[in-house]
């Protein structure tokens, strides 16, 4: 009969693809791929929008960089593959490996003769004078000192004697794959569960802060095999954050210090953090959600006050001298019957003819429009936007000899705070924490194992001794020979 | 004229450290222990050098020492002097510290010849200003020293290896310890530069940028090198304990590693873009 008439099929591929998994040189593979796909991850760049990647490389090139996935490659389908091969890897390994090593390391053999220690590579042999039970004493004695527990055994012949130390050291290896296995999990869980937001803020301003929210469900299948689904879902929370103050500091040649934030956060109406300052670096924590200082800018949808100048329509002279006007808040234009008020901004004009509205084009101040209200004698007359790049674009008030024009503006600074909550962190921390334990385990703790074996040979007494260490040969080399010393041989 | 302390620190280090690699060149070769002696003492001499300068830079600057190129590279070639010096106290083996040496001189040399702009004191910026960076940094670049190290010791033991394969002799490499001893010595560099690299690198450096931006991996180009050189000493760990790997090949990763770390370090800085740009701005 054939392995094959025994074997069924899907047993020897079965076993074909474990012993892949198994293997370390599939791991070397899988390591050497990460490596070398990641170079080409940092020499493209990375999520940049469709236009960049066609004035890079050219179209052609860029619609292969799109089909394959290279503009987001670390969240590509064959990169993850390669990752969970990595983790297949890990998980198979450990399950080949581990077992065999625990009843190795700690099921070890006593009752030895001199043969087995003449089979040792790293082997001495001392003859000595004494009683063998003295020179068992001494050797207890010496080892004990060195820290090793000791077993021993007593045969026809001789005592055996087994000492060791660092066993630990053996499973150091074991606990940095499974901190990998545990950071993954952690980096998992942070992406399903986790989410990430970013706002503009305004002094004095109350927003609601919104979270997100899960819903389980199995609404597909595959094959009649439901696939479990994430819903994730923003909701408003009963959490207020209100921005107190921000301002930047500077250092004496001009450059940016740092970004201040004050916040005061309010949960269910109530106020629970008052008057918080945060920087970059110094975030301010609440309930597992994180407020971040990340940037600052001018806003983009509306200004503190606007300046205005009215001119003779004809001779386009200055008719009345630039006067401000507060955002939102009526003001009466002196020595007319004309009051304005400013009631939209937009800071890089853009207009939709379909749907007839305005909107920013982009946070840059671009191209500046501001939306004004006129009021003549208390009666709305005109509603017109004006434009600081354009200065007589519907400058003029209807049924008068005035034109209006918008000739500055005082922003407001918003602060930008990303928020962000991510359950998965303390887990990968803790992960991190057990791989530097385990590197240091695997690294500094060295499994050492002597195996003695005294007994009587005609009135003097013989020693053989072999040491086995799973690394660091000539380090332990030195210190088997310093005992050897010390029991007695090696004089000369 | 005011003086700087530090430039001229740095000058004095400069060279001592060449006079420092032409000693230990020179106890290769002739194998004199008073040469030898002398070669560990300006040893010495060098690294308390580059030490007054990291101190004087930190007071001129108010800040840790190593917050652009310059700085950082001061800083490295302190650490991997630092780790020779252990080394070679403990393993007693000097003909190595030519090899080291070079590879410092290099580095002192490259730093000197940086463009003024990245020598100048810089005020941190606010991302910079944090004990995660520096702790961040300072760990990273012991791993880049015991790297370093492993590094010069893989391209010993390839000379070794070759010459003890083909029973063939010659005096400079007869004085090189046995290939498997440089062997062991290099795992260990790569093992204390593996855990402070991890550590540095790729943890703190994590923690850093979860207080700073909220998000502790961004697949930056410098984070991704980070992690490439990982993989790669990773591998080098595991293609010691293969069979069919161990010895040369295991060196050649080591060596590829190295130039790895030092993509991670300069090539990042100059070639590609990201947060981590020392030279922009
Ligand atoms: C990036 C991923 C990995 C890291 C960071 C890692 C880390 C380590 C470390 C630090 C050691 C100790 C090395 C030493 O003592 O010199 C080790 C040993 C080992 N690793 Fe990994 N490992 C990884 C992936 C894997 C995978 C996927 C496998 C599965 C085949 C594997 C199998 C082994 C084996 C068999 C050993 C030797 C075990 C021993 O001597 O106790 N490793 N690994």
């Amino acid at each position: 009969m054939t392995t094959s008439d025994k074997n069924p099929i899907h047993k020897i591929i079965g076993g074909k693809i474990w012993g892949l998994f198994g293997s370390l040189k599939f791991v070397l593979f899988i390591l050497f791929s990460l490596a070398i796909l990641s170079v080409i991850g940092t020499v493209i760049q990375q999520n940049q929008p469709p236009q960049f990647y066609v004035g890079e490389y050219g179209s052609k090139w860029a619609s292969l960089i799109f089909s394959i996935g290279l503009e987001n490659m670390y969240h590509a389908w064959w990169f993850s593959i390669l990752l969970i091969f990595l983790v297949a890897n890990i998980i198979v390994c450990t399950i080949d490996r581990f077992p065999p090593k625990w009843k190795a390391t700690l099921e070890t053999k006593i009752d030895i003769d001199a043969k087995f220690i003449k089979n040792i590579a790293n082997n001495h042999t001392i003859v000595l004078q004494d009683e063998p039970q003295a020179v068992k004493e001494n050797i207890l004695n010496i080892l004990h000192k060195k820290r090793y527990k000791i077993k021993e055994a007593n045969t026809t012949e001789g005592i055996s004697l087994y000492a060791w130390k660092g066993i630990t050291g053996r499973f150091g290896s074991d606990v940095v794959h499974v901190s990998l296995l545990l950071t993954l999990v952690g980096a998992i869980l942070g992406s399903i569960f986790g989410f990430k937001d970013f706002g503009a803020f305004y002094e004095g301003e109350v927003t609601t802060i919104p979270v997100v929210d899960f819903q389980f469900g199995a609404d597909r299948s595959w094959h009649g095999i439901p696939l479990p689904k994430i819903e994730r879902q923003k909701r408003a929370s009963d959490i207020q954050l209100r921005l107190d103050k921000f301002w930047i500091d500077y250092y004496e040649t001009g450059q940016i210090k740092q970004y201040n934030s004050i916040l005061t956060l309010s949960d269910s109406g109530r106020e629970v953090i008052k008057g918080k300052q945060i920087w970059v670096n110094a975030p301010l924590h609440y309930h597992g959600l994180t407020f971040y200082q990340s940037s600052y800018g001018i806003a983009y949808d509306r200004v503190k006050q606007a300046e205005f100048v009215l001119k003779d329509s004809k001779t386009h002279k200055t008719a009345v001298q630039p006067f401000q006007a507060a955002w939102n808040i009526p003001y009466d234009i002196p020595g007319t019957d004309y009051r304005i008020k400013v009631v939209s901004f937009v800071s890089d004009f853009g207009y939709d003819p379909t749907t007839k509205t305005i909107f920013p084009k982009s946070a840059e101040h671009n191209n500046p429009a501001i939306n004004v209200e006129i009021y003549k004698n208390g009666k709305p007359v005109a509603r017109p936007w004006l434009f600081y790049n354009y200065a007589d674009l519907f400058a003029q008030i209807p049924d008068s000899d005035y034109e209006l024009v918008f000739r500055g503006y005082k922003g407001i600074v918003y602060t930008g705070l990303s928020i962000n909550r991510d359950p998965g962190t303390a887990i990968v921390w803790i992960g991190a924490a057990l791989m530097i334990i385990g590197c240091c385990m695997a690294f500094f703790i060295f499994h050492k194992r002597i195996w003695m074996y005294v007994r009587k040979n005609r009135n003097e007494t013989e020693v053989h001794l072999g040491g086995m260490i799973n690394k660091n040969k000539f380090t332990f080399e030195r210190e088997l020979l310093e005992i050897v010393e010390s029991i007695g041989g090696i004089k000369k | 004229m005011k003086v700087i302390m530090s430039l001229l620190f740095f000058d004095m280090a400069f060279w001592f450290y060449f006079a420092t690699m032409l000693f230990y060149f020179a106890y290769w070769i002739t194998k004199k222990e008073l040469l030898g002696q002398a070669s560990t003492v300006l040893a010495i001499i060098s690294t308390f050098a580059i030490f007054m300068m990291l101190v004087f830079r930190t007071k001129e600057s108010g800040h840790a020492p190593f917050s652009n190129l310059y700085e950082s590279m001061t800083f490295f070639v302190w650490v991997i002097s630092i780790a020779y010096l252990i080394m070679e106290f403990r393993y007693k083996i000097r003909v190595i510290g030519a090899f080291v040496m070079a590879i410092v001189f290099v580095a002192m040399f490259a730093t000197s010849n940086l463009p003024y702009r990245f020598q100048d004191i810089q005020p941190l910026n606010p991302a910079l200003q944090s004990i995660w960076f520096e702790l961040h940094v300072f760990s990273a670049f012991i791993g880049y020293a015991g790297f370093g190290i492993a590094f010069g010791m893989a391209i010993i033991y390839l000379i070794k290896a070759r010459f003890e394969e083909r029973k063939a002799s010659h005096f400079l490499i007869d004085r090189f310890p046995l290939s498997a001893i440089l062997d062991e010595l290099s795992y260990k560099s790569v093992a204390w530069g593996f855990i402070f690299f991890t550590l540095g690198a790729l943890i703190l450096g994590a923690v850093w940028a979860n207080k700073a931006w909220g998000t502790y991996w961004s697949w930056d180009p410098k984070e991704t090198w980070s992690l490439i050189t990982w993989f790669v000493y990773a591998a080098y760990l595991h293609a010691r304990v293969t069979r069919g790997w161990r010895g040369k090949k295991a060196a050649y990763v080591a060596i590829f590693g190295f130039l790895s770390t030092i993509f991670l370090y300069w090539g990042v800085s100059f070639v590609l873009p990201g947060l981590h740009a020392y030279a922009s701005q």
